[in-house]
């Protein structure tokens, strides 16, 4: 660090105290936010940080005037959070902060008006960012990471001090803050792996009467529809998974293709096992190659291609947590296979096309190296009947499968496969 | 909390807390108003491929196989 007068930082200091008391007082939220933002390592709040590490007794010059002393409660935590962050010392600036942001919850909590949501999102966002960046601390000192669990819990109260915000009519104007809140929720219970807590915010969300979710902001909805898609994911509804992450899909802000991709990573899988498949052009252009050999495999009914594709990016998608999910094609490349047989048999012989062997899936499975016995296939197919990928019934003495004149491979049309 | 494999210390530690597919942040002042464009971007899928086609190169070669290993009755 280069010399720092003493002079200078009591200037950096009371500029800095002058800012934060101004924009309280003309209820500029946009630059109190930024007063906040400790993460952003911008230019004025790392010369204030230096200062304050050359100064060392700022507590007194809050203390000196009635103006400053008033918010002594934010600022002095905050200083002090600000100066550990400088050092490297992360714990302590995130413990620090989180002081400073029960303080300011508490003034915000008696504010009118939403003026200072903005602020309010910069706390949530820089509490869980310090959280994550101290437990990265704790982890590597061989201490127990715990600061995200209590970034999550800071966050739960601030949610409810929002929701909490109602006037005479039911609705206060700070009820719009939730949905982002929500959002940092989701963000720190998909990091800890404790997702099932994202379901009383939910509740809260989708239910209480003072919540409109057609009235949050644009970029709140998408990321929350993103989190919630893929907790459908998770539980394995599709339906309902399909239409959170389209949601997500076609809200999205373009210029930002990591998170369009993102949500392509879970969407798709989902699309897949309702019959719809991704053009080449959208798995090109955001590089999601790794679905490439998977599509083709249900396109063609080729059960060796689905199963090398799902070894090749087995890690990734065991990592994403779509793994199962695509596993579950399987059923959709067998009926594939047999509907191509069957076209096959068809315009060979169209008066015998509807008797399938079993033989001749057992053959067509050794072409593609695949080891299947005629019970083995008879019990695929029996399945395949059950889940109404395929209508028929079995000759059991002749080993035939007949099948159903009408529509013998009905299509999913967007349904799932029955489970 | 015990991480599920176990490579060097470090990469446990590392690996505790991690979703590979957390969203990004959108600025704060961030809006947005999608039209046309996003849908020519992503909305791009098929749902009528399962035709009945058997021209292409799996098919043929289905085909082939079947035929030569003709099946006694």
């Amino acid at each position: 660090m280069a010399y720092l007068s003493m002079g200078e930082s009591h200037r950096r200091i009371t500029d800095y105290l002058n800012r934060f008391a101004d924009a309280i007082n003309y209820q500029d939220g946009d630059s109190l936010a930024r007063l906040f933002s400790v993460s952003s390592d911008s230019p004025s709040l790392l010369s204030l940080a230096d200062a304050l590490n050359v100064f060392q007794d700022a507590n007194r010059l809050i203390k000196q005037s009635e103006k400053f002393s008033q918010f002594g409660e934010v600022v002095a935590p905050f200083f002090r959070s600000l100066q550990c962050y400088r050092l490297g010392n992360l714990v302590d600036a995130y413990g620090a902060f989180e002081k400073a942001s029960n303080a300011f919850i508490q003034e915000f909590r008696n504010w009118e008006s939403g003026w200072a949501l903005e602020a309010l999102y910069v706390i949530a966002y820089e509490i869980r960012v310090l959280a994550e960046r101290a437990d990265r601390e704790l982890a590597s000192n061989g201490k127990s990471p715990e600061k995200l669990k209590g970034a999550g819990s800071f966050l739960m109260k601030v949610f409810g001090v929002l929701a909490g915000s109602c006037d005479l009519q039911g609705k206060g104007p700070k009820r719009v803050g939730a949905l982002y809140v929500t959002c940092q929720l989701f963000k720190i219970y998909f990091k800890l792996g404790t997702v099932n807590l994202c379901r009383s915010v939910i509740r809260s969300i989708e239910t209480a009467r003072i919540f409109d979710f057609e009235e949050f902001p644009i970029r709140d909805k998408v990321t929350y529809m993103y989190y919630t898609g893929r907790l459908e994911v998770l539980n394995e509804n599709f339906p309902a998974a399909d239409q959170k992450l389209s949601y997500a899909l076609t809200h999205c802000c373009l210029s930002k293709e990591a998170n369009i991709r993102m949500i392509l990573k879970y969407l798709i899988p989902v699309k897949l096992s309702i019959g719809i498949l991704p053009k080449k052009q959208l798995l090109e252009n955001y590089d999601l190659v790794e679905y490439n050999n998977i599509v083709e495999a249900l396109k063609r009914g080729d059960l060796r291609l689905l199963r090398s594709a799902l070894q090749e990016n087995e890690d990734q998608f065991l990592r994403s947590g779509v793994y199962l999910v695509l596993e579950k094609l399987e059923l959709q490349v067998y009926q594939r296979l047999l509907k191509k047989i069957y076209i096959i048999q068809k315009q060979k012989d169209p008066s015998k096309a509807h008797q399938v062997k079993l033989e001749v899936i057992v053959k067509a499975l050794k072409w593609l190296e695949i080891e299947m016995d005629l019970d083995e296939v008879e019990c695929i197919v029996a399945i395949l009947i059950y889940k109404n990928l395929m209508k028929g019934y079995f000759a059991h003495k002749s080993k035939v499968v007949v099948l159903s004149k009408q529509d013998p491979f009905p299509k999913l049309n967007g349904k799932p496969v029955a489970s | 909390m015990a991480a599920e494999h176990k490579p060097t210390t470090e990469d446990v530690k590392m690996d505790l807390f991690e979703d590979d597919d957390e969203f990004e942040e959108f600025d704060i002042n961030q809006d947005w108003d999608n039209k046309v464009e996003v849908k020519e971007a992503t909305q791009q899928w098929e749902d009528d491929w399962d035709d009945d086609d058997v021209n292409d190169d799996f098919s043929l070669q289905l085909r082939r196989e079947l035929e030569n290993n003709v099946v006694k009755s």
